[in-house]
């Protein structure tokens, strides 16, 4: 159905799924694959344009700028979650996987980071109601976390547009400074099409960190059972076999393979490969989709089914299986009441592999183990001196008869033992009715509910390391739901002859809710069952827990859109909100025009040419609950670590040093964009252009106030950040005929943040160690790497010590940036004869990342480059000197040709030649020293993030086949990766995009984080 | 055309009702469900006597027993503090600990028991006050009291220092009649003292540092007795409750201070040429009470001994008997008593004795030139004995730096660098940030003397 009301097309009610404009059937039908007009993934001037409200409008009249991404293209890319799906697609819209764990979360940055404790994370809203992106956990240990966002089935997305500036998303309000991602889901069609398509993924590590297999277990060039080192002897020196006692104690694994005391090692095998057999699988996943879609006059039905069931590239409990149903209906009772309703359903399980700075985490004992440590057995039975035995005992290298708790999990305990579920089912509903009561009005009532539940178990059995070695469990239980109501009259008058307004008027509440209650569970009366039960444990080693919030949300917006004579395009809007999180209403104000300058000034080539300008102002919201000063449990610290600690001495709640603030506000972020859209050529090429720059004004955060005053410090509105930066996106059609099409398309993004200022209180900590952190600092851009650094003199020189080492700074600071200078996509599109091609690249460049781990392996000595080799005359072995200021020649012995060769590295600080070795990689050279500097790498890189090719097969073979259609696919996915090497400061051995915290503020640090992938992706589907 | 008013009404009916769902709006996150509001009095005064003790416990002592000749700053930070190079920043913990920890929970501790009538509640937390504000006193000097920890002042001023022992005293004086002899409300403290004792001691550690002799005299008189000590509680051997010495010397920061070569162990080691050992005093069983000289244990060649006097469940004294017995020896020795003030220095000795076995009691004729204990004169030689017999008793205690600065450094401590040791504290980086107006600028100087002692 159409519906024209004057000259003015009606603003179609996509997002609803009410009615359409032509333009919308065009997209439609493009969606559907009868894609007359090729265009590339990125589109930044598309037919139609989501605005906040939901609604569309034509995009010719909004004044800022927009990507789109069809949901073509985020099923094209094969990833189980749509924000992965969304990398590269649209200009200054970052996306981060968190690691490359099924499920894994994912970190979303549009235009640079605006707030310092609040989230940075966008508003997500589908099919016009705002639902949960959540990604609640992510620290330095433990597991990795989803994000909520990739609940929804990537195949029931017809259309995403990214809102990324102020202007844009004004009615949103508090919500709306990461900007908004608005997701439409799919609609029934006409006719009856049934849609079933299958795929089957194979996944892979693509990049592993290499490790020495020339020195074993051990220190000072000695074997050292147990020993957390790997500086022990040479293994090619050694005799050639162990020598055991095995006249008392051993250990008997599950599978009768037995380890006996060793009294002197001999064995020159190396473990390495199969120790890496032992970690990495190659991933598999079926996705299997269906869907229906039907339509008449009277409405419309989408339905679909899903199953995505993936095993990880972890050995172990790697899985993730997401099972989605979703019914999209329509109902137009009569000409003037349309009924929808908007639902979905999602039961998510998976399981997680621990990582991080976790004694129980898989790299962490994976990649400390010694060459010439065999870990594949894990799991048996210590027997004793007396021949009595302990089942379940763990073997590790820490450990290797097991006759105690390793210090670091076996990787194969940590892969196979070790329980980390979780379980989430998700129902979004949106049931809406549409009335149009009068010839130019209608309205909309919409009602949305979002409800996922999250149970989480984390379990550690009898015998892990660390504290948990006497078993360990947590069950959680999560509960988040948001609970909205919309209203909205829409209305278009014609002022005059060559005015007309169309009038938005709208009411939102929301209720957003979010429960978590669990408990904890130590020391297992029972260990030799897993049972993830509180019963196994008595009643002083439980630790129950919960927790609450609740937060209200209301405002009353209106926009107001101008056209005058079809070409000069004024946008006004406004939205007052009220909060349960702040005192008083916040307004968001917001402005742009747009002018489509071709229809005056006609150029040569160019067919269609527009100029933006827009202005807005958003917020971030206060937290909930920093009105009030807590009470607290008493507990007093030094700098220096020493503590009183209340419940040892029976107990104390007293007033917190923290002091609430009453008088909180939002955060006022407010941004500029001027923009150009051009297409040439009659639109064979087009282009888009924007420059942006905000500011962010009172970001909250807990400021310092005297001591004096009987608080350390309050919460305040207290930072100023700013961001600039500039977009581009272009889509160039090559070839456009009948039987081929060939597009080019890309899109670059800049951004540059500044923390203007923290009033006094220097930097803030966001993520990471005491001396390793992303924080935000003064005069640098949010995330900031910070730690240790070298001294140095006034010119930037290392000031070295006698030996010609270089020395610790007394103060730490800024030690690098993870914020990209730049990050773009381009790509190449090719249509011919049911072939489709997709390749597309992607690029992060100029951002630097922590190598935690890469600094902790030189402390172990199992980095690759701790196992060279030097050799030299005697010259020189008097002259390199240790760290200790030992040469070589004080410590080794010449051969037969008065050549020395010793374990080490020859380096040069400045001073000369020195002589690194384990003293200099186990204190200042490794990453248990102070000067974590050293281990700021450049973790630009460029990528073939997909490479696509799908068959339709031909007509004719379908009509023997008795199908309407159907399509072969193979998607190659992080096929190629490109990043600096160790020459240029970059890091072997991990794909940088990875964040230790997840999705956290804090960004860049890499430490025992499980790696990230490449899959090959193939698919069948058959229309029915 | 009725149909048109359905528009508004339906939406009035659900904008209505679901604002009624939205009434609690302004209300619902004033107070956090997940956390308390307010607390009990009773409850909260654990809390503030935990603040107490890490004050005169931890990073305070530490750097004053540096000043003091008692430690040595020996690895990482803790060098540069053996050269008195401190900045103001090193300084903040110890004063966030007293205020926010301390004091002002010690006034909403006593607002809210006045409020409830419980006036031994009310006087404990009073006592508890003027002995963080009499320690801060004696290490800052001018400190912010008057509108310290008030929520309607931002940026506290200054007091002086005579006016904070002022309230202090004022304080005890109110407290003392209403504590009975009982140790009430004193969890983070070993039991069976007597609060009105501590008191007593308290105000006549303040008037000693006046020199008001005969008015400490007639306080300490009433002060601590025997086996009433107030000692800070470290009853487990875990973090968060042992020993906060052994927590920095042993567990945290190990090696960082050492006492090798510190004045109190020279005045102690028979091997030392300053040693204080005579016919009637054999301090080696206490050398090794207070220090650790095991090499395959120490972290240097003699550290404080966290296998000893801080061991992870060794107590620590805060307000004593032997230092309210030498507080009497002194104010008698003062006003030339020998007699009294001898008898006091023999109690001190004998209690030493119970615990050393090496300390018998002095006769009035050991002292005096060319006597076992030597001196100018018997006074001379008495009171010498009974400053350094306080100087040694009190090992790891802050009070010392006070009578170190009051008798002009009658016992002569060395200094590590320079020509004068440090004369106080520096006002905290955290104060001169946010409230700088008020710190006393002019007094930014490690080797200013307070008011008190100048």
């Amino acid at each position: 159905m159409k519906v024209t009301l004057g000259k003015i097309p009606v603003l179609a009610l996509l997002g609803a799924g009410i009615f359409a404009t032509s333009s919308v059937d065009a997209q439609v039908a493009s969606a559907m694959g009868k894609n007359s007009e090729p265009q590339g993934d990125t589109v930044n001037i598309g037919e139609v344009t989501i605005t906040a409200t939901g609604l569309t409008t034509s995009s010719r009249k909004t004044g800022y700028g927009v990507s789109q991404v069809k949901g073509k293209s985020v099923v094209s890319s094969g990833e189980s979650g749509l924000i992965q799906a969304l990398s590269g697609k649209a200009s200054n819209v970052q996306i981060t996987r968190s690691t490359g764990d099924p499920g894994a979360g994912a970190y979303i940055q549009i235009r640079g980071q605006n707030t310092v404790t609040g989230s940075n994370q966008p508003l997500i809203v589908v099919d016009g109601i705002p639902v949960s992106n959540s990604s609640i956990g992510g620290d330095i240990d433990g597991v990795v976390q989803q994000s909520r966002l990739n609940d929804i089935n990537p195949a029931d997305i017809e259309n995403i547009e990214i809102l990324k500036g102020a202007a844009a998303a004004a009615i949103w309000g508090t919500r709306a400074a990461n900007g908004v991602i608005m997701i439409t889901t799919k609609k029934g069609k006409k006719g009856l099409k049934v849609e079933v398509s299958s795929t089957y993924m194979l996944d892979e590590i693509n990049r592993e960190f290499a490790k020495q297999s020339k020195y074993g277990q051990g220190v000072n060039g000695n074997w050292v059972a147990n020993n957390a080192l790997s500086w022990g002897d040479r293994i090619a020196d050694r005799s050639g076999t162990d020598e055991f006692n095995t006249t008392g104690r051993y250990f008997e694994a599950a599978d009768g393979d037995k380890y006996y005391p060793i009294v002197k090692k001999g064995s020159k095998q190396v473990y390495n490969d199969a120790n890496r057999n032992q970690v990495f699988r190659t991933g598999t996943t079926w996705n299997n989709n269906v869907s229906i879609s039907s339509g008449s006059d009277k409405g419309s039905v989408f339905f679909s089914l899903s199953d995505w069931n993936q095993k990880g590239i972890l050995n172990g409990n790697s899985d993730y299986r997401r099972t989605t149903g979703r019914l999209n209906l329509d109902y137009n009772a009569t000409e003037k009441v349309i009924f929808s309703l908007k639902s979905t359903l999602a039961k998510v399980s998976s399981n997680r592999i621990q990582m991080g700075s976790n004694l129980n985490g898989l790299y962490l004992g994976y990649l400390r183990t010694p060459a010439d440590f065999d870990n594949s057995d894990w799991i048996g039975t210590y027997y004793n001196d007396a021949g009595i035995g302990t089942p379940g005992s763990h073997r590790g290298y820490r450990r290797y008869l097991g006759d105690a708790v390793p210090a670091y999990n076996n990787p194969g305990w940590t892969l196979n033992e070790q329980v980390n579920s979780s379980d989430v089912t998700r129902f979004i509903l949106a049931p809406e009715v549409m009335y149009k009561w009068a010839k130019n009005s209608n309205f909309i009532a919409r009602v949305g509910y979002d409800e996922s539940s999250d149970r989480r178990i984390t379990y550690f059995p009898w015998r892990s390391a660390s504290s948990n070695s006497n078993g360990a469990f947590t069950d959680n239980l999560i509960r988040e739901s948001e609970l909205s109501l919309h209203l909205i009259n829409q209305s278009n008058h014609k002022l005059t002859k060559e005015l007309s307004l169309n009038a938005t008027l709208g009411y939102l509440a929301t209720d957003r809710n979010f429960y978590s209650i669990g408990g904890s569970a130590l020391n297992f009366i029972i260990r030799d069952q897993d049972r993830y039960g509180f019963f196994n444990a008595t009643s002083e080693n439980m630790t129950p827990f919960n927790s609450v919030s609740q937060v209200l949300n209301n405002r009353f917006y209106g926009t107001f859109d101008f056209a005058f004579m079809d070409k000069l395009f004024l946008n006004l809007g406004t939205a007052a909100e009220q909060s349960s999180t702040f005192a008083d209403r916040f307004y968001s104000p917001s402005a742009s025009l747009s002018y489509e300058f071709t229809k005056d000034v006609k150029i040569p080539t160019l067919s269609y040419g527009k100029l933006r300008a827009s202005w807005g102002q958003v917020g971030v919201a206060p937290p909930a609950y920093i009105w009030g000063t807590n009470y607290v449990s008493a507990s007093s610290a030094s700098g220096w670590g020493e503590v009183m600690d209340a419940s040892y001495f029976g107990g104390s709640i007293y007033r917190s040093t923290a002091r609430g603030n009453p008088d909180i506000r939002p955060e006022i972020k407010r941004e500029m964009e001027l923009g150009a859209d051009l297409k040439f050529l009659d639109g064979r090429i087009s282009l888009g252009a924007t420059y942006y720059q905000n500011k962010i004004d009172g970001a909250i955060l807990a400021v310092a106030v005297p001591a004096s005053t009987g608080y350390t410090n309050q919460w305040a509105n207290a930072a100023v950040l700013s961001n600039k930066g500039y977009e581009l996106d272009f889509n160039l059609a090559v070839i456009k005929n009948d039987k081929l099409t060939w597009n080019i398309y890309g899109n670059l993004g800049s951004n540059k943040n500044l923390v203007e200022s923290l009033s006094g209180v220097g930097n803030v900590f966001l993520a990471g160690f005491t001396g390793s952190s992303s924080r935000a600092v003064e005069g640098h851009q949010m995330g900031a790497l910070w730690g240790g650094k070298w001294q140095r003199d006034a010119d930037g020189n290392l000031i070295l010590d006698a030996n010609g080492f270089p020395q610790q700074a007394a103060e730490e600071g800024v030690i690098g940036d993870p914020n990209p200078t730049w990050r773009g996509g381009f790509g190449t599109n090719l249509t011919f004869k049911g072939i489709t091609m997709n390749v597309l690249f992607e690029a992060c460049q100029g951002n630097q990342m922590w190598g935690g781990t890469m600094g902790v392996l030189n402390y172990f000595g199992t980095a690759e480059h701790t196992g060279n080799e030097i050799t030299v005359d005697a010259t020189k072995a008097a002259s390199l000197k240790n760290v200790y200021g030992e040469s070589i020649a004080d410590v080794a012995t010449a051969d037969a040709n008065g050549q020395y060769t010793v374990r080490g590295n020859i380096e040069n600080f400045g001073g000369g030649d020195v002589w690194l070795e384990q003293g200099w990689y186990t204190g200042l050279g490794g990453g248990f020293g102070p000067v974590s500097e050293q281990f700021i790498y450049d973790a630009s890189w460029v990528r073939l993030r997909e490479l696509s090719l799908s068959y339709e097969l031909p007509a004719n073979l379908c009509r023997k086949l008795h199908i309407p259609g159907a399509s072969l696919g193979f998607t190659g996915r992080n096929l190629m990766l490109w990043t600096k090497s160790p020459e240029n400061g970059g890091l072997e051995g991990l794909d940088p995009e990875t964040n230790l915290t997840g999705v956290s503020n804090g960004r860049g640090l890499d430490y025992f984080n499980n790696p990230g992938t490449k899959s090959y992706i193939f698919s069948l589907s058959i229309k029915l | 055309m009725k149909k048109k008013f359905l528009v508004p009404l339906m939406a009035g009916i659900l904008a209505l009702s679901f604002n009624s769902c939205q009434k609690d709006i302004k209300n619902i996150n004033k107070e956090n469900p997940n956390q308390f509001s307010d607390s009990d009095p009773t409850l909260m005064i654990t809390g503030a006597q935990m603040a107490n003790v890490l004050f005169n416990e931890g990073e305070a002592a530490r750097l004053a027993g540096i000043f003091n000749g008692y430690f040595v700053g020996y690895d990482r930070q803790y060098v540069s503090y053996q050269d008195y190079n401190m900045t103001s920043g090193d300084f903040d913990n110890s004063w966030a600990t007293l205020y926010s920890e301390g004091v002002a929970q010690c006034r909403l501790i006593r607002a809210k028991a006045d409020a409830v009538n419980n006036k031994t509640l009310s006087a404990v937390a009073s006592i508890t006050e003027a002995h963080l504000l009499l320690t801060a006193s004696s290490l800052w000097g001018d400190i912010p009291n008057t509108e310290a920890c008030r929520d309607d002042i931002a940026k506290p001023k200054y007091d002086k220092m005579e006016d904070v022992h002022a309230y202090c005293i004022q304080l005890l004086d109110d407290a003392i009649p209403n504590v009975g002899g009982s140790s009430a409300y004193g969890n983070a403290y070993v039991s069976g003292f007597d609060w009105a004792e501590v008191a007593n001691t308290l105000k006549a550690r303040a008037l000693m540092r006046k020199k008001d002799y005969a008015g400490a005299l007639a306080a300490a008189l009433n002060g601590v007795s025997q086996g009433k000590d107030l000692r800070a509680k470290h009853d487990q051997e875990t973090p968060g409750a042992w020993n906060l010495y052994y927590d920095f010397c042993y567990w945290n920061r190990g090696g960082y201070m050492s006492c090798d070569g510190s004045h109190v162990s020279k005045l102690m080691d028979t091997a030392s040429s300053i040693n204080r050992n005579n016919a009637k005093t054999d301090e080696m069983p206490r050398f090794e009470w207070y220090f650790l000289s095991d090499p395959s244990e120490a972290y240097s060649p003699l550290d404080p001994n966290f296998y000893g006097i801080y061991y992870a469940t060794t107590p620590f004294d805060l307000v004593t008997y032997v230092e309210n017995e030498l507080i009497i020896a002194e104010c008698y020795a003062r006003q030339s008593d020998n007699d009294k003030a001898l008898d006091h220095l023999n109690n001190v000795r004998a209690e030493h004795d119970a615990t050393y076995g090496t300390f018998k009691s002095y006769d009035i004729a050991d002292f005096g030139p060319g006597s076992m204990v030597n001196g100018s004169s018997v006074n001379d030689a008495l009171l010498m004995e009974i400053l350094e017999e306080k100087y040694v008793s009190l090992f790891g205690q802050i009070e010392t730096f006070s009578d170190i600065r009051r008798t002009k450094n009658a016992l002569g401590i060395p200094v590590n660098t320079g020509s004068k040791l440090p004369a106080r504290f520096l006002y905290p980086q955290s104060e001169l940030t946010t409230n700088r107006d008020n710190v006393p600028t002019d007094q930014l100087d490690l080797f200013l003397d307070l008011d008190y002692f100048k």
